[in-house]
């Protein structure tokens, strides 16, 4: 048995770096969680895998340490294959050579919409406004399938999201995404979390829990959550960061702490 | 073509034809020098009321010298482009400057949410890609282009796209219009009298901008020659019809990195941020931008020559910018 320290956003980092396979094509959000996972991924398993990034970064290679102001910075875009523009790599999103794209949402339901706009009932006079959808949306659109990064409470997991910024299964029908114009046969593919992990029903493209964390159980799980999931059987068990991991990422990925420590600290044994 | 469903955004209407006939009386082919102060370009070029786009933010390699020209000089309800924005429309929103913003992403904390709230501001939600997708069209001269995002969500009822069928294949499609700026912001790295311009490394969409703006404002962080432009050809971004006015604008970027020159100056980054944080943003506007006369002074007497000098040490990645 040890003890672990670490945030919910170390933990979707490292779920989601131990998902990436380096025969795929991924589309990540800049400058945040969805970046270090994959960051995570090159550095310990897959060197080679591509990634894009919205400003037009093709493959890049990030210097070690990235600058607090990581956005579009040169040591972001280091030894890339390619410097183009943002209509380019969404281009090639929308041809198909993107297998996945990573992206974090605020606020998501149950057919994996999800809201990066507002929180409130007035799109004019918000309760508290947001970034936007920044290039989530084009992501969500456009690349064969999502892996969402959120946490886990019941204020995200919301029977309808105040506004959707970013496509999941629209209203789950059968090919509801195809009758707004979006590419065939896209859609998210999972929701990460630090306390459980979502798919969705190829069928009613319904959210439907496959895991949960080791140290937390079904209830507290559900409880953190405004609409009931599907619920797999049998339910898989998520694997806690390592130790080598959470080194890695503290260490060379984000050194100074600057996007982590905005998380929750868990302390668990596993 | 039916048209299934159309978003209730505000947009100007796309009108091709009017942007050739401006294009033809207002745009010189000649290649004259364009060099002017930043005064000069901003007040010349930037009018009140002007539709506004400016490529990549705060963050990295903004047109940020003119931002705060265009402060400076008091100019009142713009119309902006926030895709892939930062920080830039909160600076803009708290100089006044600006009332309806199209928005792809940026920076929101207190000065958007309180100019939101008190009916000062206006949004109409695109994203990043929508809006670059809609200055291509722009810089292709014509209407309209279809694209494959933006449909199924609330993105749509909220913003000008449509969806319609596509004649072609008989599949719903969704188009977005044309947007032409009146006038577009771009900081390059190296560009020449006439505004032959360079830009190394990423960009959102400069070369979209630059063909779709009416007028045409660039800062450079250096002034090369024409014969060097013409060395190498393969080099150049932009045109120099493309271009009205020409502004040399060393750390133009400043607070933001411009890659491959020099870093982002993290403390200034903060500074601001604490200052929206504490509603103090009217000092850090006097102290950056009123009490100061141009970007000049405002690097001289703010900055300092010290700090400019670490900035450019510690942006250790050269390769492929120069």
């Amino acid at each position: 048995m040890t003890e672990l320290t670490f945030t919910d956003l170390e933990q979707n980092i490292c779920t989601i770096a131990n998902m990436i396979e380096e025969d795929k094509l991924y589309f990540v959000q800049m400058a945040g969680p969805p970046l270090f996972a994959i960051l995570l991924a090159k550095r310990m398993r897959t060197p080679e895998v591509g990634f894009l990034v919205e400003e037009g970064a093709i493959a890049p290679s990030p210097s070690f340490p990235l600058p607090r102001m990581m956005l579009g910075a040169a040591r972001s875009h280091y030894r890339s294959v390619a410097w183009e523009g943002m209509n380019i790599v969404d281009a090639h999103a929308a041809l198909g050579y993107v297998d996945w794209g990573i992206l974090s949402a605020v606020q998501i339901d149950k057919f994996g919409n999800f809201n990066s706009t507002f929180l409130g009932k007035d799109y004019d006079h918000p309760d508290r406004r947001f970034g936007g959808p920044g290039g989530a949306n084009e992501i969500a659109s456009c690349c064969w399938g999502t892996i969402i990064m959120t946490k886990l409470e019941k204020r995200k997991f919301v029977e309808r999201v105040d506004f959707v910024s970013s496509p999941g299964y629209i209203d789950g029908s059968p090919g509801a995404r195809e009758k707004v114009g979006l590419p065939a046969n896209t859609g998210p593919y999972c929701v990460v979390t630090e306390r459980a992990l979502f798919g969705f029903d190829e069928k009613t493209h319904m959210m439907r829990l496959d895991a949960i964390a080791p140290w937390i159980t079904l209830d507290e799980v559900l409880e953190r959550m405004d609409f009931k999931p599907l619920i797999a059987e049998p339910l898989g068990v998520m694997l806690p960061p390592t130790e080598e991991e959470l080194t890695i990422i503290r260490a060379e990925i984000d050194p100074g702490g600057y996007t982590l420590n905005r998380g929750e600290w868990l302390t668990v044994t596993v | 073509m039916q048209v299934l469903a159309s978003g209730t955004g505000e947009f100007k209407p796309p009108n091709p034809d009017e942007m050739r006939s401006w294009v033809r009386e207002h745009k010189v082919r000649a290649p004259v020098d364009k060099v002017m102060t930043e005064h000069e370009a901003v007040s010349r070029f930037v009018d009140d009321g002007d539709y506004m786009a400016y490529d990549m933010n705060i963050a990295a390699r903004g047109p940020v010298s003119l931002y705060r020209e265009i402060i400076r000089q008091k100019k009142r309800d713009l119309w902006i482009a926030a895709k892939f924005s930062w920080a830039d429309t909160t600076l803009l929103v708290a100089g006044g400057c600006v009332n309806k913003v199209d928005v792809g992403w940026m920076e929101t904390g207190a000065i958007i949410n309180n100019a939101l709230r008190e009916d000062r501001l206006k949004f109409i939600e695109w994203t990043n890609g929508a809006l670059s997708y809609r200055l291509l069209a722009g810089a292709l001269g014509v209407p309209f282009l279809p694209m494959r995002y933006v449909g199924g969500t609330d993105v749509f009822e909220k913003s000008g796209a449509k969806l319609v069928e596509d004649p072609y294949t008989g599949q719903p499609i969704v188009l977005v219009p044309a947007l032409n700026p009146d006038v577009g912001l771009i900081h390059v790295h190296e560009c020449d009298a006439f505004g032959n311009a360079r830009i190394y490394g990423a960009g959102v969409a400069p070369r979209e901008i630059a063909m779709a703006s009416r007028k045409l404002i660039i800062s450079t962080e250096q002034i090369i020659g024409n014969d060097e432009i013409r060395r190498n050809p393969q080099r150049t971004t932009i045109p120099y019809y493309l271009v009205d006015a020409v502004v040399l604008a060393p750390f133009g970027g400043y607070p933001g990195s411009v890659p491959g020159r020099y870093v982002a100056d993290a403390e200034n980054i903060l500074e601001f941020a604490f200052a929206q944080i504490q509603g103090t943003l009217d000092q850090y506007l006097e102290k950056y931008i009123f009490s100061v006369a141009s970007h000049e002074e405002m690097l001289d007497k703010r900055v300092g020559a010290a700090k400019l000098l670490r900035l450019t040490q510690e942006e250790t990645v050269r390769e492929g910018y120069q």
